[in-house]
């Protein structure tokens, strides 16, 4: 890999960036009104004061840390399909650059994206609903990272299916992460799951990362136990993305639909 | 030996390796296959270092696909592509830096301006003062003044300049480009022929060209290869192709009657020349 070609990739975004508002309606107003709107329903909940303690703070870690798993699944998808929508596939993939190259670049440029919306829901949060995740990041960060690991997981399948399928799979892009969340235990704890249901939700590391997320913020503690099935799980879906992405680029290779994508 | 069918039986391994290394481009049995439809049915050619050589022939003839598998874009079912002597599959990057194409179908991310789309290839391509390289080319190809243009708001001969700049910007050793010229005026098109007859004349570039306009073909080509229903039918100079095709003692190239009379022919009138 050669770290100027995985440059160009990050240069190449960055002016998208710069030239078209909807990634900032992606990187900043969904994430403001995602915090807002939940921030509004914790100050009602408030109200009642009949809450267990730390439950407020749980939705609203849960609702920063969703919404970054969202970002990084979604913007790693909807760039790639910005190199179809823009028919530009062919430039780059008949240039020297690796795929390796390509995705490690992609990765990078969502990673900065999801930071600034991580960033700005917090300081939300923290501004109008007093609500500090900061002194709790060092605890968090493991869970953050196996969430985001997670994302680009997924945001690697999908773009293989984008490859192989065109754009009959681009609302996956959008999409993907709401499929999991019923089961990824985002607002409610594993055990509230129907039984039949939880073996099936502990093989996701988002559903870790929560449990993980909500030990860390009700209880102080570090949950390593989470961090590392959710670790574990990663590490064998990442291979297996990667695996899925190679073998759909290649099928796309020999039907000849890097060239005709649209 | 080099524009006829290449026959690697007569060849022992090493003097094949070294035909290789000596031609830019050398192509050996070449097949395709879409589901039930051959696009290119075991071609072979070669091309030599510093010619223009054209590849030709009807719509579905085979012409795109072959520059796309020459491009990695997509992949053979059978056959070996050697460029500058090295395998496609083993040396990929090495070969794609010292290559280049353009093509008037693809396009540039819009929203970016000309500037910005031709700044990130010449960081894939790793050119040395790219803003000075770029505005070097932008003027060659008489475009200077859409530099800082989005290319949305550029016309598809604008377009196809600007494919033409990215095509350069690497001083490629072997420039593929299919039918560059598809998009643009009479006059465009002369003035973009001027300009790769001169940059082929000051850097020794290898063409490899693909057109339907066979009047530009006879004038920019040293030799072509004339392909039909994904078959090599007749490669040689233009007036070499005219009397294998037309099979008539012509005195001048008249490759628009061969394209005729080869594009006009029935599938079962296929005839090998």
């Amino acid at each position: 890999m050669k770290p100027y070609r995985i440059s160009a990739v990050i240069l190449r975004h960055a002016y998208e960036v710069r030239r078209n508002a909807n990634h900032i309606t992606y990187m900043v107003y969904w994430p403001v009104v995602n915090i807002a709107v939940w921030g509004f329903f914790t100050l009602y909940l408030r109200h009642g004061d009949h809450l267990r303690p730390g439950v407020i703070s749980c939705l609203l870690g849960a609702v920063i840390l969703w919404g970054l798993f969202n970002a990084f699944q979604r913007d790693m998808a909807v760039g790639f399909l910005e190199e179809l929508w823009s028919r530009n596939l062919v430039s780059l993939f008949a240039s020297p650059l690796t795929i390796s190259e390509y995705v490690t670049g992609l990765i990078i440029v969502t990673v900065a994206k999801a930071m600034i919306g991580l960033i700005v829901e917090s300081l939300i949060a923290w501004l109008f609903y007093h609500y500090d995740i900061f002194p709790m990041l060092p605890k968090l960060i493991p869970f953050i990272l196996n969430l985001a690991l997670f994302a680009l997981t997924i945001g690697i399948a999908v773009t293989g299916l984008i490859f192989r399928y065109t754009t009959k799979f681009q609302a996956m892009a959008w999409s993907f992460a709401g499929i999991l969340m019923p089961l990824s235990c985002v607002f409610y704890p594993l055990s509230s799951l129907p039984s039949f249901l939880r073996p099936l939700a502990a093989t996701l590391p988002t559903t870790h990362a929560f449990e993980g997320m909500r030990e860390a913020i009700e209880r102080g503690g570090f949950s390593a136990s989470h961090f590392k099935s959710g670790f574990e799980l990663n590490v064998m879906y990442f291979i297996l993305a990667v695996g899925f992405f190679r073998w759909m680029f290649e099928a796309a290779r020999s039907r000849g639909l890097l060239v005709k994508m649209e | 030996m080099v524009g006829a069918r290449l026959n690697a039986n007569l060849l022992v391994p090493d003097a094949f390796l070294a035909y290789c290394v000596a031609m830019l481009v050398t192509i050996e049995r070449l097949t395709k296959i879409f589901g039930r439809f051959t696009a290119v049915d075991d071609v072979s050619f070669a091309v030599h270092p510093g010619e223009i050589a054209g590849l030709v022939g009807p719509n579905g003839a085979g012409k795109t696909t072959i520059i796309h598998i020459m491009l990695g874009l997509i992949s053979p079912n059978a056959g070996t592509i050697r460029l500058f002597g090295k395998s496609l599959e083993a040396d990929r990057e090495q070969i794609l830096q010292r290559l280049n194409f353009t093509t008037p179908y693809m396009a540039f991310p819009v929203r970016l301006t000309v500037l910005e789309n031709l700044r990130v290839f010449a960081k894939i391509y790793k050119v040395h003062d790219p803003v000075a390289k770029i505005t070097e080319l932008l003027e060659q190809f008489g475009i200077g003044h859409l530099k800082n243009k989005p290319v949305s708001r550029l016309s598809s001969g604008e377009t196809t300049r600007v494919g033409l700049c990215k095509a350069f910007l690497n001083d490629p050793e072997l420039l593929l480009l299919d039918e560059p010229t598809a998009y643009l005026d009479l006059q465009a098109a002369l003035q973009v022929r001027e300009v790769l007859l001169e940059l082929q004349r000051t850097c020794g570039t290898t063409i490899l060209y693909t057109s339907h306009n066979m009047l530009e073909v006879q004038r920019m080509c040293n030799r072509i290869i004339f392909l039909n229903r994904g078959k090599v039918i007749a490669s040689g100079t233009p007036i070499e192709v005219t009397r294998k095709i037309l099979k008539e003692d012509r005195d001048a190239p008249a490759l628009d009657e061969v394209f005729i009379r080869v594009a006009g022919r029935q599938p079962h009138e296929a005839v090998s020349y």
